[in-house]
């Protein structure tokens, strides 16, 4: 993904050219639902975001900054409405419950591959939100510390330890998976 | 035995993210040790499983659904192309036209000055270039500074590192200096090699020995198990690999050269010096503490009242005790005097008539200060024979999350409960609540005398998932509420290392959730577990709230403090919402400085506002405030503010020095009762005895520890004396502990003496 282009094409858009918005949007359109997907392990509230994301950018209501990275802008834009969603769920356990059960894989590879997606989305699921967050950023949209720091306004460091911390769970949780066949 | 920092670079190591100096710690950890290597393998392998989470697809309806919108905004695109462009040449024929007109001006000013005025304007730039260079190094030695004080963590490396030196070289222990006390908890921690230390013991000679054995094994593995990442190890040390895709990251730097070595630098440099890239990055503790500011010296006359909340939590000083007791410096803000003065007992007279407390009022010359007297407010709860206490509904909320599983944790509650348990009777009722990845009941509630029952229970907790800490509150309150006992005992005690993660997770929603439980009558007291994941700051604010107490349980013998023999005070509320006021006299207090308390001032007008929250008296509990102040013939200047131009303040003569106002509550009641004392200059004698000694030296320990802008010849062999002068009796032997502490302190503190008090020259 080159995102010096995305900067570009945004300029070109912003200059009035409507065809580069087409390619941003065919560029971001599975990275965003993606993300929201996995932050709240809930496809149609991950559609829902991933709409209202683009709706909003189109319609031209938030306009990314122009010394940020395009990519950085949308993803703070996707993580921010997420986070409504999911504040609007604290509390409310059973929402998260079915939310994760929702998301089950459909069987067809082996039965080994089979569980240990299934419980490596479940562990990213338990993650605490900013600890998710990074993790996905990070393994699933390759972003640097620095991005990811953009992205949930914290310093870098705090990334560091995020991700550190949701690894250190994670492995906890997919213990018997890393060992077994070492 | 791995180290969370080291654990948390090779984290950032996986993703590509380390500066030279730290991935060549990384590969010299990885092909060193085993347990390192075989960490490194899972984050990889971790990452490897995380990519079987594929990617789905935008929904064919959604995609529909955007491109038309898209359609449409390309429409009004078309549209707004033209005014854009409108704008653009507005914009742009503005700008030219401010731009001429400051060029205009900008050649007329200059050809004003001619040429004298050039000349003057040159020096000026020469002048200014060598002024902004002086500042800039100033500003840079500041900085250093700052951040010495700050990366406190990093400075107790340094001092770590140097003791351990200092006992391998004279062959004594200085971490275990023979307190059996600590048996327990420790044996964690000593099997722990301080980092450092083996690479600086070991020459570089056997550290290349070492590399060169597990060299080649780990060659044979990472050729097995990460396929993604390749080693190629030649004679001569070299590790390169090929990055493998953008998800695992890899190893970024190709030589290794064991004389760079980070740590070696830290071994020789002094302490207090920041090494440029040993960062902040490499710190994986994430304790947190919240940030103290001393309290200043306030003259009398613009503030002439003083109001705070009493605080009986002790859990700083067991902090404290456990970092000296690990060889480490604390955080000066994990430091809070008051807690550090009330962890003592204080041989204060018991409450005549039934009162709920009595108030000891004394002044005496300042130890560390002779210009200075410190004035002791002391409070003692009604102590409660065994027979008169009220009836218990305890609710006990345990944290079996993750983080809790370890030998000072969960294991320690246990025990701490099962000891807790033989002093109960039929009359307390316990219920148990976990929380982890989700909040369950354990125990429904259940007269203490069915001990088996709930040892059984106990001995089955497991720790293990994340943290839904506002989950299991919800229901711990929901179960005590159920159980209400009315004039009984209804409390929630919440066993955690603080780590909420899930579902209600800041401070702030945490402590709202609380406050809003608090109406019901049901008490709150937090005891605090752990190492290296505490979040202190976090628990003592949500203990405040909830009508708590907050302490930190670092060995078994703490749990026997908080949980057998001053179980009474632990447990029963016999006054709530108690705050004091101390108005001074202008004539005879020209200033006073509250030691402590910072964290539970009160505004003036909160004194007599029965809404406003404050601290809880246990039964029996003492509490101890000591004023520093500065008599009203002191030469000393304090910062003030004018003179009001439209007020005049009469000072009435008065041969008192200050009035004690003490407001509480009684435990059910909503309305408060106010008590007050008053002192006189007669009454100042010249240093402090007994236990007003004993207190002034835990006050003076923290300062020291603190470093303390205040703490003026306060010193830790000025404090071994006063204290060793004032050890009493001692019962319990916690004050020869403390004893303990302060050499311990003494032999670990190695930062510069006065760091306020350095001048640039």
């Amino acid at each position: 993904m080159n995102e010096e282009a995305d900067e570009k094409l945004m300029k070109q858009f912003q200059e009035g050219d409507s065809q580069a918005l087409s390619i941003l949007y065919e560029r971001y359109k599975s990275r965003i639902l993606n993300f929201c997907l996995r932050i709240l392990g809930n496809r149609s509230d991950a559609e829902d975001v991933t709409g209202n994301v683009f709706l909003a950018f189109f319609s031209g209501k938030y306009q990314p900054r122009l010394d940020a990275r395009f990519s950085t802008w949308l993803f703070t834009v996707a993580r921010n409405r997420c986070f409504d969603i999911l504040r609007s769920r604290k509390g409310d356990i059973s929402a998260e419950v079915i939310a994760l059960a929702d998301h089950r894989p459909v069987p067809s590879a082996g039965l080994e591959h089979k569980e240990r997606a299934m419980r490596i989305r479940e562990a990213i699921g338990q993650l605490p939100d900013e600890q998710r967050e990074a993790m996905i950023l990070r393994s699933y949209h390759g972003f640097s510390y620095a991005q990811i720091a953009d992205v949930l306004h914290c310093s870098v460091d705090k990334v560091k330890v995020l991700l550190f911390r949701a690894r250190e769970q994670l492995r906890g949780e997919m213990n018997s998976f890393l060992k077994e066949d070492q | 035995m791995m180290n969370e920092r080291d654990k948390q670079l090779i984290s950032s190591y996986v993703d590509g993210e380390c500066t030279v100096q730290e991935c060549e710690r990384v590969e010299s950890l990885i092909l060193g040790d085993r347990e390192y290597q075989a960490y490194y393998q899972e984050l990889m392998k971790l990452s490897t499983v995380m990519e079987e989470w594929e990617d789905a697809d935008v929904s064919p309806d959604l995609d529909r659904k955007l491109r038309a919108s898209l359609a449409e905004q390309q429409q009004k695109g078309l549209m707004m192309k033209k005014e854009y462009r409108k704008y653009i040449t507005g914009i742009g024929a503005g700008t030219l036209l401010i731009a001429v007109i400051v060029g205009v001006f900008t050649f007329h000013q200059y050809g004003k000055r001619g040429i004298q005025g050039r000349f003057t304007v040159a020096s000026d730039d020469i002048g200014e270039q060598f002024r902004s260079g002086d500042a800039g190094l100033k500003v840079a030695v500041e900085k250093g500074l700052v951040a010495a004080t700050s990366k406190t963590e990093q400075r107790q490396d340094v001092q770590l590192a140097k003791v351990e030196l200092d006992s391998v070289g004279d062959g004594r222990d200085s971490t275990n200096t023979g307190r059996d006390r600590n048996v327990v908890i420790d044996e964690e921690k000593k099997s722990m090699p301080p980092e450092g230390v083996t690479q600086a013991v070991s020459g570089e000679v056997d550290k290349l020995a070492l590399l060169n054995n597990n060299a080649t094994r780990f060659k044979a593995d990472a050729s097995v198990n990460v396929p993604a990442t390749q080693f190629v190890l030649k004679d001569s040390m070299q590790v390169s690999s090929a990055p493998s895709n953008g998800a695992i990251g890899g190893f970024q730097r190709s030589s290794y050269e064991p004389s760079m070595m980070p740590f070696e630098e830290r071994e020789i440099a002094p302490p207090g010096v920041v090494f440029p890239n040993s960062g902040q990055t490499q710190d994986g503790n994430t304790e947190e503490y919240n940030l103290i500011k001393e309290n200043a010296f306030l003259e009398v006359v613009q503030n002439a009242v003083s109001t705070f909340s009493i605080d009986v939590d002790t859990g700083s000083y067991s902090n404290v005790r456990r970092y000296l007791n690990a060889g480490q410096l604390p955080p000066v803000d994990a430091v809070r005097l008051e807690e550090m003065i009330n962890y003592f007992s204080y041989a204060y007279p018991q409450p005549e008539n039934g009162k709920a407390f009595s108030i000891t009022l004394d002044a005496a010359g300042c130890p560390w200060n002779e210009a200075h007297q410190l004035v002791r407010v002391g409070i003692k709860g009604k102590s409660l024979e065994a027979e008169t206490l009220p009836p218990s509904n305890l609710v006990f909320l345990i944290d079996v999350s993750g983080s809790m599983n370890n030998a000072n944790k969960l294991p320690l509650l246990k025990k701490s409960l099962a000891m807790m348990l033989d002093q109960m009777t039929e009359r307390e009722r316990i219920a148990i609540v976990v929380y982890a990845g989700a909040a369950g009941k354990v125990l429904d509630s259940t007269p203490a005398s069915s001990k088996m029952e709930i040892l059984n229970a106990i001995n089955n907790l497991n720790a293990g998932g994340s943290t839904a800490g506002g989950a299991g509150i919800q229901l711990a309150y929901e179960i005590a509420r159920q159980n209400f006992i009315k004039d009984g005992n209804n409390r929630v005690i919440l066993a955690t290392d603080g780590d909420f993660n899930v579902g209600v997770s800041s401070t702030s929603e945490m402590t709202r959730l609380i406050e809003e439980k608090r109406k019901d009558g049901i008490f709150l007291t937090v005891l605090g577990f752990g190492t290296g994941n505490t979040k202190d700051g976090r628990m003592e604010q949500i203990a405040n709230t909830g009508n708590g107490n907050y302490y930190y349980i670092d060995t078994l013998n703490e749990a026997k403090k908080v949980l057998v023999s001053e179980l009474g005070s632990t447990l029963f509320t016999i006054a709530k919402d108690v705050k004091i006021q101390v108005e001074f006299n202008p004539g005879k207090v020209k200033a006073y400085r509250l030691l402590g308390y910072e964290n539970r001032m009160l505004a003036k007008e909160d004194f007599n506002n029965d809404a406003k929250d404050a601290g809880e008296l246990g039964a029996g509990h003492t509490v101890t405030a000591l004023y520093e102040i500065v008599p009203a013939d002191s030469e000393e200047e304090f910062a003030t503010v004018d003179k009001l131009k439209y007020q005049q303040t009469e000072v009435i003569p008065s041969p008192e020095m200050l009035t004690v106002k003490i407001r509480y509550k009684n435990p059910d009641a909503d309305v408060s009762q106010l008590v007050s004392r008053t002192l006189e200059p007669t009454q100042v004698t010249e240093n402090p005895l007994g236990d007003f000694q004993w207190a002034t030296a835990v006050a003076e320990f923290g300062m020291v520890l603190r470093q303390s802008e205040f703490k003026g010849t306060g010193s830790y062999d000025h404090v071994l004396g006063e204290a060793q002068a004032s050890l009493g009796k001692d019962a319990f032997g916690y004050r020869a502990e403390f004893i303990d502490m302060v050499k311990q302190a003494k032999q670990l503190d190695v930062r510069p003496a006065n760091p306020g008090q350095i001048q640039f020259k």
